[in-house]
């Protein structure tokens, strides 16, 4: 990727969601691609990512002990944005 | 036609996981294949996309070309290129040192490129030690020496793996 076109770890890091989630064009995303080859920073992260979402998919309401289930729904009624 | 493809040990595509099964069609948009096509490298793409095995693949249908890829709707592995091996990517890193050390190891601020692409190739990161000898011909001569650093990588992989021409 040339100089002109390379993108940064910082905004891979940005649109790293944007990627997994094949929102990117197709430009976009061959230039996530060609960094991830060379920046093992990045493909790191973007595998923890990849993870994270997948345990995340994984986690259905009905496997969570429905006394933690109750815990934290009564948790996330008190809470509102910062 | 028939292209390239690197991939991860095990045939596993490096950005979908997508384990490829070697001789069968594989359509773009089954599951886990990108949605988007079939990815292949002509000999000129190949710097781009190092990774740790080579395949040969056959492609069928509508082959799209793109300024660093090409895009198919289907593909079979064909064959695997074992001459891309350890030996072959330690001698690629050493080709790509060589020439930017002759090139720019005298020349203030792109020699220092000579020192990243040494320790690159000391942790075994052959792309980043690829990439990093492209950009320092940028450096010294503008985009269009990228690209020519970049078709000197590919034609020294094209020569020592006896790849097919484009
Ligand atoms: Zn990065």
């Amino acid at each position: 990727m040339r100089l002109d076109q390379e993108l940064t770890c910082a905004q891979v890091v940005e649109i790293v969601t944007a990627y997994l989630e094949d929102a990117l064009g197709d430009a976009d995303r061959e230039r996530v691609e060609e960094h991830l080859v060379f920046c093992d920073g990045c493909s790191t992260y973007l595998g923890q990512m990849r993870e994270t979402i997948a345990l995340t998919r994984r986690l259905e309401p009905e496997h969570i002990p429905s006394r933690l289930q109750d815990e934290l729904l009564a948790a996330f009624r008190g809470w509102s944005p910062a | 036609m028939n292209a390239y493809k690197f991939l991860a040990d095990g045939a596993v595509s490096p950005f979908a996981g997508f384990r490829w099964p070697v001789g069968a069609w594989v359509e773009a948009g089954s599951a886990d294949v990108c949605r988007l096509g079939i990815h292949a490298c002509r000999i000129g793409d190949l710097p781009f996309w190092l990774g740790p095995e080579l395949w040969e693949i056959e492609l069928d249908g509508d082959v799209v070309a793109h300024p660093r890829k090409v895009v198919a709707p289907r593909g079979r592995l064909v064959r695997r290129v074992e001459a891309w091996n350890e030996a072959a990517r330690q001698d690629f890193g050493a080709s790509v040192l060589s020439r930017t050390r002759t090139r720019f190891g005298a020349v203030a601020v792109l020699g220092g490129y000579v020192g990243d692409i040494e320790r690159h190739l000391a942790t075994g990161r052959v792309p980043l030690a690829a990439f990093a000898a492209a950009r320092a011909a940028e450096r010294a001569g503008g985009p269009i020496e990228y690209e020519r650093e970049r078709s000197r990588q590919a034609a020294w992989l094209a020569d020592r793996l006896s790849l097919g021409t484009d």
